[in-house]
């Protein structure tokens, strides 16, 4: 999930706040910030999603949730210009060496790293 | 049919001194009795059987490839209108097509943007589909002449309108190349393709052992006038490539060919995030086996062909090399950099590459491809040069600045005074080895005061973004606008601070008028 600052809220120690509170691990995968707001993109357990989130937004945070990655095999070249990028092995070859995508095993939109990797926009984030 | 070609083979090729020629094979394709292999199972029937069964059964064999190949494009003539027009300025679907020749003829470059969509969509994608047989939208302008009265025109087309529509590239199909790594501590986007910071995957290009240039290494079949596989359709090789590299195993090829039998399976538009526009061009080559050097020549397999690991982080020319390995170990998704074992993928098509080979094949086999003896072969002997350049570059080394410098335990009002005194904007922070740790701000100082937060240590920023010596400037003032910072610590390989660059500094380079 991404979670975006505002200039007024960047302040306050919010994340970690909200760690203690809920007895939740919440994994950062980057996050970008300066005085002027910033944003995290965060992994947390699928059981206290919901809690989380609601007590993210709470806080003044705005919070875009996960959206699933999809794959147009029409577009898709095959060439595997995604699959070094995918932290979850999601992405990988066929027998026949055509690129294939594992929902399951997908992050969806809290990753995202293959995206803007396919030079064919094959890989887009449904909302 | 098989045991009559055998036969065949036996009278006109086993000859003693173990030739054969274009012509006889090409006598073969049309008497139906040729015997044409993909490349891989050549490769497995020369290690199963050894090269003298390899070259008395087999006449050809199809190699292949399709990547992202820039140096294309395609030159269209779209006929004159009434009344006629010199084009001077001309736009398709809004990429600007550069008009190198009299007045209706253009050429789509591959890598040209569009002015609306910029990278998302260029000179690629309108190659592709004009292939896919889309309309697109011509607009051009020009100024007028009394022969060519016309100022402008608008109107839509599709490959039936155009007279010719030739692919026509000017370097293709490298042999092999590099594999890319990123060792800066930000991802960076490429040409080839997305990498990680930290080295944390890795990309590479080309067909490996499939490569038609890796099977005739010495260009002793491939030149000017062989007839290919290109795009779906017939095509010739013209020549060598630009950048044609032979000493360093680095060739390329010029191509040409006839877009409108082509199909958009091989000829696809594509784009490299915040790179650039490109195309993929699939093209396949046939290698008439005309003696048993050959034979041994196309039988190269993966793990001897070696790609230079090379760090695409370093903004030089000369990038040097962290290692080589080869294209067995990379189409095993993982390659060794650095000691450590990490994720990498090809940004070409090897799906594709397979199955150009097998098309190709069946062409032949169907007697619906002949074959070619080059007019002239590839050089062997052409170097490639880097560009003279007779204007100064900078780097950071000619706006290095002292660095004023604190550590973690000072007090951060003595950290104050030290800006003032200094009147600087930032300390870098640095331990008793002048290690980088951290720096901070007077901004830093200003909010800390507002917070009362009195410990230097709680206000540190640490994750820094940093500059080398021998970086040149421009990559370094990228660094600073994109993510909006207004100095960067200079460190050596060992992260130690050697002094500071600062926007300020770049400012009164530009300001003072002097020439970069």
């Amino acid at each position: 999930m991404l979670l975006r600052f505002s200039r007024q809220i960047v302040d306050q120690p919010i994340t970690s706040q909200i760690i203690l509170e809920k007895k939740t691990p919440i994994n950062i995968l980057s996050a970008r910030m300066n005085q002027l707001g910033g944003e995290i993109l965060a992994e947390i357990p699928g059981d206290k999603a919901q809690e989380v989130i609601k007590a993210f937004k709470s806080k003044g945070v705005i919070v875009d949730v996960a959206s699933l990655i999809e794959k147009d095999d029409d577009l898709c070249i095959d060439c595997g210009a995604c699959i070094s990028l995918c932290p979850m092995d999601a992405l990988g070859f066929t027998e026949d060496k055509s690129v294939t995508l594992d929902a399951k095993k997908c992050n969806g939109a809290t990753c995202g790293l293959c995206v803007d990797a396919c030079t064919r926009r094959a890989l887009r984030l449904l909302s | 049919m098989y045991a009559a070609s055998r036969r065949n083979l036996k009278l006109t090729s086993n000859t003693p001194d173990k030739k054969r020629t274009v012509a006889e094979i090409n006598e073969k394709i049309r008497n139906g009795d040729v015997q044409v292999l993909t490349i891989s199972e050549m490769k497995d029937l020369v290690e199963s059987s050894g090269v003298e069964v390899a070259f008395k059964e087999v006449d050809v064999v199809t190699t292949g490839t399709m990547g992202a190949m820039c140096s294309s494009g395609a030159l269209i003539n779209v006929g004159h209108a009434d009344p006629p027009i010199k084009i001077d300025k001309a736009w398709i679907n809004d990429v600007p097509i550069p008009h190198p020749g009299a007045a209706v003829d253009l050429y789509i470059g591959a890598t040209i943007g569009s002015e609306t969509r910029g990278f998302e969509y260029g000179g690629g994608h309108v190659i592709e589909d004009l292939i896919a047989g889309k309309e697109v939208e011509l607009r051009a302008t020009a100024y007028g002449t009394d022969c060519y009265p016309r100022t402008r025109v608008e109107t839509t087309l599709t490959k039936d309108d155009l007279n010719q529509f030739i692919l026509l590239n000017f370097r293709n199909g490298y042999q092999r190349y590099a594999t890319a790594v990123n060792g800066r501590d930000e991802a960076i986007y490429t040409y080839m393709g997305k990498l990680l910071p930290n080295f944390r995957n890795a990309t590479y290009s080309g067909a490996g052992e499939l490569n038609p240039l890796c099977n005739d290494p010495d260009y002793e079949t491939i030149g000017l006038g062989t007839r290919i596989f290109l795009g779906g359709g017939t095509g010739y090789i013209i020549g060598e490539g630009t950048q044609h590299n032979p000493k360093a195993a680095l060739g390329t090829i010029m191509v040409k060919g006839d877009a409108k039998q082509m199909t958009p399976e091989y000829i696809r538009g594509a784009t490299f995030s915040e790179y650039g526009s490109t195309i993929y061009i699939g093209y396949g080559v046939p290698i008439p086996i005309l003696n048993e050097g050959i034979v041994k020549k196309v039988a190269i397999r993966d793990e001897d062909i070696p790609s230079d690991i090379v760090d695409y982080g370093i903004p030089r020319l000369n990038k040097g090399t962290l290692g080589t390995t080869n294209y067995k170990e990379l189409k095993t998704g993982r390659v060794n950099v650095n000691g450590k074992s990490v994720k990498v993928t090809s940004v070409s098509s090897l799906k594709h590459a397979y199955k150009i080979c097998e098309e190709l094949k069946d062409w032949i086999q169907e007697a619906k491809f002949y074959l070619t003896k080059p007019v002239e072969t590839l050089p062997t002997d052409t170097v490639f040069k880097p560009m003279k350049v007779t204007t100064e570059t900078r780097f950071v080394e000619s706006l290095i600045g002292e660095a004023v410098t604190c550590t973690e335990d000072e007090d951060v009002k003595a950290v104050a005074k030290r800006l003032v005194e200094e009147s600087v904007n930032q300390a870098i922070v640095v331990d008793s080895a002048n290690e980088l740790k951290g720096i901070v701000t007077a901004w830093d100082i200003t909010r800390s005061v507002a917070n009362g937060n009195k410990r230097l240590e709680d206000i540190i920023v640490r994750r820094v973004y940093t500059a080398r010596l021998h970086e040149p400037l421009e990559t370094a003032s990228k660094r600073m606008a994109d993510h909006d910072i207004s100095a960067l610590p200079v460190v050596d390989k060992g992260n130690k601070v050697l002094g500071i660059l600062t926007s300020d500094a770049i400012s009164r380079l530009v300001g003072g008028g002097a020439t970069g």
